[in-house]
Parts: C-alpha cells; sequence; structure tokens
C-alpha cells in the first residue's frame, strides 16, 4: 500500500539525511571554525550570529564540532554497515544455500552471537582489541555480522527451492552463479530494509560507545563525546548537550523514516 | 509438551557452551600475557615463569578451559587481577542494581505499550493515529542515554526532583534506591515502549484482515468484543518476542544508562575492567549476561507455548 502518508514519510527522512549527509560531506573541507581551536574570550557562549550553537567550557565553536561528529558518526556507520553487510551475506548465503553440518555449526555460533545485544559484543570486541576509531568500527562491524548472516540466510532458504533456482541450475549455471547473480537481486529488498536498520543500531551503538569514551579519542569531535563532556557543564551551557543529542535523534529518525516510508 | 522444554533446554545449555568456549578463547589468545600485565614490566623473568605456572597458565588450552568451566559451574568465578577479590563478590553486590533498572524498564514497557498501541490501532487512520504515530516515530529515535541527560536536566537540575548523582545504595535506603532508578529506568523504557507500540499496532492491524475476525463481526460482536476477546490475544504473541529482546537490549542499554545517572552498576565494573584489562571479570560478567539472555529467550520460549493454543496442542 503506498499512500500519499507514507510517502511524505520518506520524503521527509529523506530530507532529513540530505541535509545530514551534506552537513558531513562540508565538513570533510571546511567547517565555520577550527573544531578544536580553543577560544577563551568565547567560553560558554549562547546561540549567536558568529557560533550558531554556542561555545563549550574551552570556547570551541559548538556548530564545527557537531559537523565534525557527524561526520565521524557517519563513516564509522558506514564502514560498520558495509562490514556487517558483506561478510553476513558471504556467511548466510554459503550456509543458506549449501545447508549441512556447516550449516549447522556456523548457525549454532551465529544463534548465540545474535541474542547479544549488539554495543555488548561491540563492548567485548573493544575490550579484546584495544580503544579508538579503528578498533570500534571493526568492533562493530564484527558485532553486526550475525544479525546480516541471519536474515540473508533464511532468505537464501526460502529461494534456493524455488523453481527458477532448479531451472538456472538444469541450464548448468555453477553455485557461484546462481548464489551472486540470480538469487542476490531477489533478495535485494529484504537486504536494503536491514541495511537502513542496520545502519541506525550503527549510529546508537557508536554513540554510546563514544559516551563511554571508548569511541572516538579526543581531540577528535565525536556526537556521544561531546554528550558526556557536556554533561558536566549541564547546568551553565545546556545547549551543549542538546545540538549533538539532537542530531544523534535527526541521524536515525531520518533512515527510520525513509524506512517507513519504504516498507508500508 | 514436557519433551519440547527439555529439548530447548539442552539447547539452551548447548548454545551456553559454545558461548563460554568463544569466550575464554577469545580472552586466551589476545596478546598480553596475563602474568607479565598483573607484575608489571620490571618484573623478573623468574617471577613471571613462576606466576604463570602458579596460575596455571603453561597446560594445555582444553585443559585450562575445562576447569575454568568446572569452577564457574561451582560458582567460582575467578579472582580479579586489579582488586585481588573474587569476582563473585564483585557482582553478586552489582547485579541487583542493573536487574531492578532492566526490571523496572521492562514493566513499564509493558504497562504502557499495550494501551497505546491498542488506541492507536482502534483508531487506525484518524488524527490520533497520525499524531501519535508521528510523535512514536520520533521517540523510537531517541537514544536512552540522551533522554537520561535530558531528564537530569529537566527533572534534576530545573524541577529539582531528583538530585542527579544522588545514588542511594539498596543497602541502606531500599525505597531511595527505587526512587533513584526510576529515572534511569523511563529513560530506557521510552525508546524500547515506542518500538513496541509500533509493533503491536501493526500486528493488531494485520491480525484484523484474517478470516476470523470476519466471523467474529458476522456473529454480532462489536468492535470493541473482537478486540478484545479475539485479536489482541493473538495479536500479542509477536510482542511477547520483542519484549523478550528489548529485555535483554534493556540490560546492556543499562550500561550506559548507567554512567549518564552515575549509579554503581554492572556497567560501571565492566567499564573499570575493560580499561583496567582485567579479563576475568570482563568474562565473568560477558557469561553472566548470556545467561541472562539465554534463560530470557527459555521464559520467552515457554511463554509463547502457553498463549498460543495452536502451538500448544500440535
Amino acid at each position: 500500500m503506498k499512500s500519499k502518508y507514507h510517502n511524505a514519510y520518506f520524503m521527509i527522512g529523506a530530507g532529513i539525511t540530505a541535509v545530514l549527509a551534506l552537513l558531513a560531506l562540508i565538513g570533510c573541507f571546511y567547517t565555520p571554525y577550527d573544531p578544536d581551536a580553543m577560544n577563551l574570550a568565547a567560553k560558554n557562549t549562547g546561540i549567536s550570529w558568529q557560533h550558531w550553537m554556542g561555545c563549550d567550557n574551552f570556547g570551541r565553536d559548538i556548530f564545527s564540532r557537531v559537523m565534525e561528529g557527524i561526520r565521524n558518526t557517519f563513516f564509522i556507520s558506514v564502514v560498520t554497515v558495509a562490514i556487517g553487510t558483506f561478510f553476513g551475506l558471504l556467511v548466510g548465503a554459503l550456509t543458506g544455500y549449501f545447508g549441512g553440518l556447516l550449516d549447522e555449526v556456523l548457525m549454532r555460533v551465529n544463534d548465540a552471537l545474535f541474542s547479544f545485544p549488539s554495543i555488548l559484543l561491540a563492548l567485548v570486541m573493544v575490550s579484546l582489541l584495544g580503544m579508538g576509531t579503528v578498533n570500534v568500527t571493526l568492533a562493530l562491524g564484527i558485532a553486526f555480522i550475525p544479525s546480516f548472516a541471519r536474515i540473508v540466510r533464511s532468505e537464501y532458504m526460502k529461494q534456493k527451492s524455488l523453481d527458477y533456482v532448479t531451472s538456472a541450475r538444469l541450464m548448468g549455471a555453477s553455485h557461484f552463479r546462481i548464489i551472486f547473480v540470480h538469487i542476490l537481486p531477489n533478495i535485494l529488498p529484504i537486504l536494503i530494509s536491514s541495511i537502513i536498520i542496520g545502519f541506525n543500531n550503527a549510529v546508537l551503538a557508536e554513540a554510546g560507545l563514544s559516551y563511554l569514551g571508548i569511541g572516538i579519542q579526543p581531540p577528535d569531535a565525536s556526537l556521544g563525546r561531546m554528550l558526556s563532556e557536556a554533561q558536566s557543564f549541564l547546568f551553565t551551557i545546556p545547549w551543549y548537550a542538546v545540538f549533538p543529542g539532537l542530531m544523534i535523534v535527526l541521524m536515525v529518525l531520518g533512515f527510520s523514516m525513509m524506512s517507513e516510508g519504504l516498507n508500508t | 509438551m514436557v519433551m519440547y522444554y527439555i529439548k530447548k533446554f539442552l539447547s539452551m545449555c548447548a548454545t551456553l557452551l559454545v558461548v563460554s568456549f568463544f569466550v575464554f578463547a577469545a580472552f586466551a589468545i589476545i596478546p598480553g600475557d596475563p602474568a607479565t600485565s598483573l607484575l608489571g614490566t620490571n618484573a623478573t623473568q623468574e617471577s613471571v615463569a613462576q606466576l604463570r605456572e602458579q596460575m596455571g597458565l603453561n597446560r594445555p588450552f582444553l585443559v585450562r578451559y575445562g576447569e575454568w568451566v568446572g569452577s564457574f559451574l561451582r560458582g567460582d568465578l575467578g579472582e580479579s587481577y586489579s582488586y585481588h577479590i573474587p569476582v563473585s563478590s564483585m557482582i553478586v553486590e552489582k547485579l541487583p542494581i542493573t536487574m531492578t533498572m532492566s526490571v523496572i524498564a521492562l514493566l513499564l514497557t509493558i504497562v504502557c505499550s499495550v494501551p497505546i498501541g491498542v488506541l492507536l490501532a482502534k483508531y487506525t487512520g484518524s488524527r490520533l493515529d497520525k499524531v501519535g504515530y508521528a510523535v512514536n516515530q520520533v521517540m523510537m529515535s531517541i537514544p536512552a542515554f540522551f533522554l537520561g541527560i535530558i531528564f537530569t536536566y529537566v527533572f534534576g537540575l530545573v524541577l529539582k526532583w531528583f538530585r542527579p548523582g544522588g545514588y542511594v545504595s539498596y543497602t541502606k535506603d531500599f525505597w531511595g534506591f527505587l526512587k533513584y532508578l526510576i529515572m534511569p529506568s523511563i529513560a530506557i523504557a521510552i525508546p524500547k515502549c515506542a518500538m513496541a507500540v509500533k509493533l503491536i499496532r501493526s500486528s493488531i492491524l494485520t491480525e484484523a484482515k484474517k478470516d476470523y475476525v470476519r466471523t467474529a463481526y458476522s456473529r454480532g460482536n462489536s468492535t470493541t468484543e473482537v478486540l478484545y476477546r479475539h485479536v489482541l490475544r493473538n495479536a500479542m504473541l509477536p510482542v511477547v518476542t520483542f519484549w523478550g529482546m528489548a529485555f535483554t537490549d534493556m540490560i546492556a542499554g543499562s550500561i550506559v544508562v548507567e554512567q549518564v545517572f552515575n549509579i554503581p552498576g554492572l556497567g560501571r565494573i565492566l567499564l573499570t575492567s575493560i580499561s583496567n584489562r582485567d579479563f576475568p571479570v570482563v568474562e565473568a560478567i560477558i557469561i553472566l549476561i548470556a545467561v541472562l539472555v539465554l534463560v530470557t529467550n527459555f521464559l520467552v520460549d515457554i511463554l509463547y507455548r502457553v498463549l498460543d493454543a495452536r502451538i500448544a496442542e500440535s
């Protein structure tokens, strides 16, 4: 059912995401101020024409830092989802298509991992690999593999017994060709919606980990870390917490509204 | 029926064994020798070798794994590297805090999501539903720890309903403890509640299209009667599974929210142990959470059977 109401959801979601993506993109080349530059004269100043989101306790421009933070969060989330999708697709496709003992063993492991909340898996990985941006991205990526593998596997199990697969097989197509050329396009819609959900989970997990201080390390700005820094100054400069938090909400909201519009 | 439960139970134990093996293996193969890190970098080689012998690090991997599982089953979770006290005593003290918070959050989610979800489904397509749905969508997108910060500012600093950081230990003042946990629990509950509302609404709307609903209508039942007597019960099945998943998520989410409200729960020791590389504590907490997750899933399975007459009969 494609109603006007749900298309509106998609448009608003796409609009929010586009604006944030643009901010992130511009943030790669230009920010109004140096995000790390401290300006003691501007310490704790409120919202003004010079500083759209005010300044933090070091006099750093919050808007510039938010731009850098969005960029970092976007980047980590995209890489995380890419890792999760790629390996999840590989594991899910092979186990779902071939079945057998390997499937049994891998799925037992996968179910065990899947039942863990992803932020916890990432925490465990970080405790093994160490902190920092690269490790957190890797940890989140690995933590996201099981959920993708599970979805992809069940789709492949459904598809492999359909007639078009049998006829492709009879025509002499190799397993590799069937898996990636014949079946893959048919599971794309489900894969795309799980990518969107995965992206949202990645944004939330990254923000959570950075808030806990084990994600992006200072002085690099990250939305989650800004929130934890802002907490000590909640009474004097509340807007310091509001803007980074709002950006996290908008990032998640944009994607979830897009998927809402797509699904219904 | 009983066979099913036994099978599920055994499969739960098998999964737990797999998890424990992975956890043990992961912490065994990481670089960094526990004996060296315990003694510091300027320890002599002899003392490191002696400690390795003492800790049993020289024995084969599988033997150590077997002993580790054995001691876990006896309730001995090892000793903390940094505090030199049994891990079990550290955890036993903190577990009630995290569990209380997650259970309150779960109860709030259940109590709030059902009536709101039913309301939105009942008036589907109306202005109430459209506005409610949009608000719900926004609520879903707010991370619990950001809500926690907003609560700290609004209810703690501006309205002064509670004192931020004023955690009271449950051994001293149980009511004060519960009162302090309300705000973090609400912060954890809101996003989950919104997700549950969305699920309940769509689940009811899917059920409402089925044949038995038309039959119920044709027998002269009113919408209210059909909704509460027939539809709701079936519509709740997927929601029960969601609540189970939400509960395990809440336990993990409470790790972050604990930091917002400065609550010394499981999250606090997990984080300090991770940064101190205090692996026995990290391992024990992971296994503990794995047990909680698996037991929750097991209970959800049982509940599912009890609720769904169709599965129960077959």
